[in-house]
């Protein structure tokens, strides 16, 4: 077996744990409750066979503890809350959907930074928001991280004015409790689901309500199905259970009229791409297993990528002759016409001068951005630097951020250093980007690190006349390469919300052709950039 | 020689209107037929006229205003507007207006009614079938059985109405004398039960044929059903074509006919069909007639039941035996008068058929009778082979409505072949290839019995069918089989979210198909897995409105299925059986579920008594009213003891299945 199938065998194990969701005993606890799976949940939203892309699936991952006792899951998978995109009665919307199976679906910091980031998307992409509330608000022993800041929970409520604003739905369910802050996620929704006996709303809960008040009210009196479906009016639809809140969801969706659905000038476009029959690769993308060396160390050829993720693996480059360490090309994927850059070596002046004029073109043609990534850095030394490699990177970093079309991101080997700007990492704002399970990314590599950083060290000692012998010299790298090689790994990146998932190399194609479509929906400005330093 | 030697319409003199009685009269009197009204719907019609066009003759039809646009109508040169196919004055009127030369009566209806071959007598008319004066005789059971015993042909030993009961050999049959389809009779097996059982089959038959007289024979407890077909000329002459088995029957309804009878040797077949042309010539009997017989397995006794003096039903049995004799042309022969061939009356004959009648019955809930609008109708493609042929005698076409107030035949599957065995496997793979959408009928009970040992090994007898349960077919691979067709129809391609359920990684437990139950489909090119099973679709056909014919291997099994999807249920029809599997809704209506305590209409029908009023109170079990509905009496009962809070339902009006006619709260 190739390493790159062991890579995604371990992906899947780690998928299909987080897929769990919360212990054993808190899924019986839930669904002897009556009340569905959050992922069962999810499903029965979509429309029937609907695809589902989750976001971000394994965030939080290690940064909680330690997985559980059975080490068979980690303490809050998923971050306690599933956000994807799928189908709902014919349209393409987000997916917010709480676990109270993971700590009651309380929001612990990265909760809140996936709920924003799927509001994000939605917003880039004016997608529909619906939001399948099952969660006790804030993790309260944590509140310092995520109450007060400006890209903490206040922002899912200011977000979800501000998309409401732009016209994009938002629809909520109350599935289970929606405590304190979590009641304005349904209050701020357009419309509202709640179901009967088991979703409840209030600012303050009874036991809360005792303290403050001394009255003692039960939890459906004070803000039940029927409290605000009959008195409060703060839910429209009162559901008898979890299926027909979702029902009730896609019958709501039916009615919201469509969006104007965009090419990427702001002409109309089915969303779902071309009417022409889709082109498979003719080179088949299993064998992205067996092409792609696994030690970002090894070089090859990225146009055996190229030609496994294209419609009918036809791949037009763009200046093939020049800068060879930077592939440019025309492409489609899935119908869609895409303009793609990927690494094919170290970073020259010339490669990023070429990378920056071919965003320039495909930001004149309104054409979306792939970026394949796989960087180690730009080239360093004396001739580099006197020849203005810098200046050469400034171009490319500009023309990147200033891009106005759709760009996604995939790193499929290194992402180090300023390669990391210049080839769309996630600061430069892709619609989104995906990891490969053999991703590296850190400011550089950890043997570079280790030995900067003892070389500097090194000066100190020597210059107060001291000596470090090569074992003292070892001792003290050993950290700091162990450091980034942990900190490297592709699942401290999702785990931290750095990328939008960890993909199988396979599904590369698919996931690329459902971020198109998702951008589609949104139209495209007119071009415009910074000072190109020249 | 045989009849397909008849020397027919040979003379072009026309005789209409000489209607003498033809006993014995060796003269070459004929009349030509050239036109042909059916008095009848149906199968049976569309049957006379596909002979009549052969033989060139013009075809009329009748029709009531239900039937305005039924196939038998489509089908003829010409149609007459009657009210009934029971008014005989109208009928004659009609065949009158129309210059018919001939009637064919089919079966059932007017024709075995002797006022009816009378009225056709006076009007100049010929009627294709015996004399008014032998329907008559062999009508009535008590003058058939001395017509049989004159004959020398064994009758069931009798018992006089006045015997005491103390004094009879019991188990006894007590019948109406002028019955048939089981109407007005009774097994009885205790002196005790006697009185009761003698009053009971008396009110029947009055209400029934409008004539109490009853019958009293030994009751045979095990025997089977031989019938023998028989044609008699204008001249005295009558032929038979061997004996049919019809023994698998319910409540003397037949089910499944075949020819030649699989339990009997030549000797005894010798006897039977000599006996049933001996009976036909000593009746003057003219035309096609069957002369049925109980064959006691104890015994090997055989005994005459009565004569059916018309075409059966079952008819295409002995005509795909006798290498598809026409046995409507003989019958147009013979009422045009031409005289059956001398010498040898028996004709060649190979090989075996069975016939099963499908009907719109719900046979695995109670044989409840079944109406309303078909869907899409599949009947098995008739193809001729060597080893096998297979008919199909139907007008039931997709779309159409089936009424309760007509006959629930819906039509007949016949299969041939080179023995018993090979027709049996022909008439099986014919029910699987029946489908009739939106409509329960009892093909997947014809097609499990046709696959039974009991009926593979000849064992079932006339009472079989009564005393045994068929179990009701598994639904399990109809389910996986629709589950498959509603997954494959989701799975699009076009776009990166079109259904196929994809899910990253390859973290798929497949489409989520909701039938009654959830199901998780694989779907792959090649084959699909469900549950753990394999599915390959091998076929795949588009019928109309949607519906679908698939040839699937289920774990390496072969099956034939109809699928109809709609947003409310997934229909699949299975080895003649339909399953409905409902889809939930979770919109469905989430208010008061229709308490127990309603008695709702089982089947849609008539109201015939009411015996409570609103406010009564009745004990669990007791009746509430009666009603009436395909010619079956319903007993409407309290289903537990309390107050009588609503009556629906009133005299004599008509109600549909379901309705809400009587409330009882405790």
């Amino acid at each position: 077996m190739s390493e790159m199938r062991e890579l995604v065998g371990d992906l899947r194990t780690r998928l299909r744990r987080a897929h769990e969701g919360g212990s054993e005993s808190a899924r019986r606890k839930h669904t002897d409750r009556g009340k569905l799976l959050v992922r069962a949940r999810v499903e029965h939203l979509l429309d029937p066979g609907s695809p589902f892309l989750e976001f971000s699936a394994l965030a939080a991952t290690g940064m909680y503890g330690a997985p559980d006792a059975s080490g068979t899951s980690d303490p809050v998978p998923s971050a306690g809350i599933v956000t994807g995109m799928g189908m709902v009665s014919g349209r393409l919307c987000v997916v917010i959907a709480n676990d109270a199976t993971v700590k009651g679906g309380t929001y612990y910091p990265i909760t809140v930074k996936k709920h924003l980031r799927a509001q994000e998307i939605a917003r880039a992409n004016r997608l529909p928001v619906i939001s399948l509330v099952d969660s006790g608000g804030a993790f309260l022993p944590m509140q310092d991280d995520v109450f007060p800041d400006k890209e903490h929970f206040g922002r899912i409520f200011f977000n979800q004015a501000n998309m409401s604003a732009e016209q994009i739905p938002q629809l909520a369910a109350v599935m289970g409790s929606c405590t304190a802050g979590g009641a304005y996620v349904p209050a701020m929704s357009d419309e509202t689901v709640i179901v009967k006996e088991q979703g409840t709303i209030f600012l303050g809960g009874p036991p809360l309500v005792k303290a403050a008040t001394g009255e003692v009210v039960t939890a459906e009196e004070l803000g039940g199905g029927d409290v605000h479906a009959r008195t409060s009016g703060v839910v429209d639809h009162l559901a008898v259970d979890d299926l027909h809140a979702l029902a009730i969801l896609r019958e709501i969706m039916e009615t919201v009229p469509g969006l104007d659905r965009l090419d990427h000038r702001g002409s109309r476009l089915d969303h779902r791409g071309p009417a022409s029959e889709i082109e498979e690769p003719a080179e088949d993308p299993e064998g992205l297993y067996d092409v792609v060396p696994t030690d970002t160390r090894t070089p090859y050829d990225v146009r055996e990528v190229i030609r496994r993720i294209v419609d009918g693996s036809r791949f037009a480059e763009f200046k093939q002759l020049y800068a060879e360490t930077l592939v440019c090309g025309f492409a489609k994927i899935w119908g869609h016409q895409v303009g793609i850059v990927a690494n094919n070596g170290i970073l020259f002046g010339e490669s990023a001068r070429k990378g920056a004029h071919f965003i320039e073109l495909c930001n004149q043609r309104g054409i979306p951005l792939v970026f394949l990534q796989n960087i180690t850095g730009f080239m360093v030394g004396r001739e580099y630097e006197n020849g203005g490699i810098a200046r050469d990177g400034a171009k490319l970093v500009t023309a990147v951020a200033c891009s106005v079309v759709p760009k996604f991101t995939v790193v499929i080997g290194g992402s180090f250093g300023a390669g990391n700007y210049g080839m769309c990492g996630r600061a430069y704002d892709p619609r989104f980007l995906w990891m490969w399970p053999n991703a590296r990314i850190s400011v550089m590599g950890g043997e570079q690190a280790a030995t900067v950083l003892a070389t500097v060290k090194r000066d100190g000692i020597e210059a107060r006349g001291e000596q470090w012998s090569v074992e003292d010299e070892e001792t003290f790298k050993a950290p700091i390469r162990d450091q980034y090689e942990a900190q490297g790994s592709p699942y401290y990146s999702t785990a931290r919300l750095w990328d939008d998932g960890v993909i199988d190399p396979v599904d590369t194609r698919r996931v690329l052709g459902m971020g198109l479509m998702a951008a589609a929906h949104a139209p495209v400005p007119a071009p415009s950039y910074g000072v190109f330093r020249m | 020689m045989g009849l397909d030697k008849l020397d027919h319409r040979g003379d072009q003199s026309d005789h209409r209107g000489d209607q003498s009685d033809h006993r014995g009269d060796q003269s070459d009197h004929r009349a030509t037929v050239s036109s042909v009204l059916v008095a009848n719907r149906g199968e049976i019609a569309l049957r006379v006229f596909r002979t009549a066009r052969v033989l060139g003759l013009r075809t009329i039809a009748i029709y009531t205003d239900l039937d305005a646009a039924a196939p038998h109508v489509r089908e003829a040169d010409e149609a007459v507007r009657v009210d009934s196919y029971l008014d005989i004055d109208a009928v004659v009127a009609a065949a009158q207006r129309a210059g018919a030369d001939a009637v064919h009566p089919g079966y059932g209806f007017l024709s075995e009614r002797a006022e009816f071959a009378r009225a056709l007598e006076e009007a100049g008319i010929r009627l294709v079938g015996p004399s008014a004066a032998v329907m008559e005789q062999m009508g009535r059971k008590d003058a058939a059985r001395e017509v049989a015993e004159r004959a020398g042909v064994p009758v069931v030993p009798s018992y006089s109405l006045e015997t005491p009961a103390d004094q009879l050999a019991f188990p006894v049959l007590v019948k109406a004398a002028s019955g048939g389809g089981g109407k007005g009779m009774r097994v009885v097996r205790s002196a005790a039960e006697y009185a009761d059982a003698v009053a009971a089959a008396a009110r029947e038959a009055r209400s029934a044929f409008g004539d109490d007289t009853l019958l009293i024979e030994k009751y045979v407890e095990s025997g089977r059903h031989i019938e023998v077909q028989v044609m008699g000329d204008r001249h005295g002459r009558a032929v038979h074509f061997h004996e049919r088995d019809c023994s698998t029957q319910r409540r003397h309804q037949k089910v499944l006919e075949e020819a030649p009878a699989p339990t009997i040797g030549a000797e005894l077949r010798e006897a039977v069909t000599a006996a049933a042309v001996a009976l036909a010539e000593q009746v003057g009997y003219t035309g096609a007639g069957t002369v049925e017989f109980l064959l006691d397995n104890a015994t090997g006794d055989f005994y005459f039941l009565e004569m059916n003096t018309r075409l059966q039903v079952e008819h295409p049995v002995t005509e795909m035996v006798h290498g598809d004799h026409d046995l409507v042309a003989d019958q147009l022969r013979m009422a045009e008068g031409a005289p059956l061939a001398e010498g040898g009356q028996v004709r060649g004959w190979d090989g075996h058929a069975i016939e099963a009648r499908v009907y719109a019955e719900d046979s695995f809930n109670g044989f409840l009778p079944q109406a309303g609008r078909a869907g899409v109708v599949h009947w098995p493609g008739a193809h001729g082979g060597r080893a096998s042929r297979v008919r199909v005698d139907h007008a039931l076409e997709s779309g159409q409505v089936v009424s309760t107030s007509y006959d629930p035949m819906l039509g007949k599957v016949i299969a041939w072949g080179r023995d018993r065995e090979q027709a049996r496997r022909a008439l099986v793979a014919a029910l699987d290839d029946t489908a009739i959408l939106g409509l329960t009928t009892n093909a997947g009970f014809l097609r499990a019995l046709a696959a039974s040992d009991e009926f593979r090994y000849a064992t079932i007898d006339t009472a079989w069918l009564d005393q045994h349960e068929v179990p009701a077919p598994d639904p399990t691979v109809a389910r996986l089989i629709g589950a498959l067709v509603v997954a494959t129809r989701l799975s699009g391609s076009g776009h990166p979210f079109a259904a196929d359920g994809w899910r990253a990684s390859r973290l798929t437990e497949g489409l989520r198909v909701d039938l009654d139950e959830e199901l998780r489909v694989l779907v792959d090119a090649d084959s699909s897995t469900i549950d753990g099973r394999e599915l390959r679709i091998l076929e795949r056909d588009a019928l109309d409105d949607g519906a679908e014919r698939l040839r699937v291997e289920v774990d390496g099994e072969r099956h034939v299925a109809f699928v109809a999807v709609s947003p409310s249920q997934v229909e699949v029809v299975h080895r003649g059986q339909r399953h409905v599997f409902e889809r939930p809704d979770p919109n469905a209506s989430h208010g008061e579920v229709r308490g127990e305590g309603s008695v709702t209409a089982p089947m849609p029908g008539t109201v015939l008594q009411v015996l409570v009023a609103e406010g009564d109170t009745v004990e669990a079990g007791q009746s509430l009213g009666m009603m009436e509905a395909m010619k079956m009496e319903l007993t409407l009962k309290a289903p537990y003891s309390g107050t009588v809070t609503t009556v629906a339902a009133s005299v004599a009006q008509q109600v549909a299945l379901g309705d809400v006619l009587f409330e009882v709260t405790d």
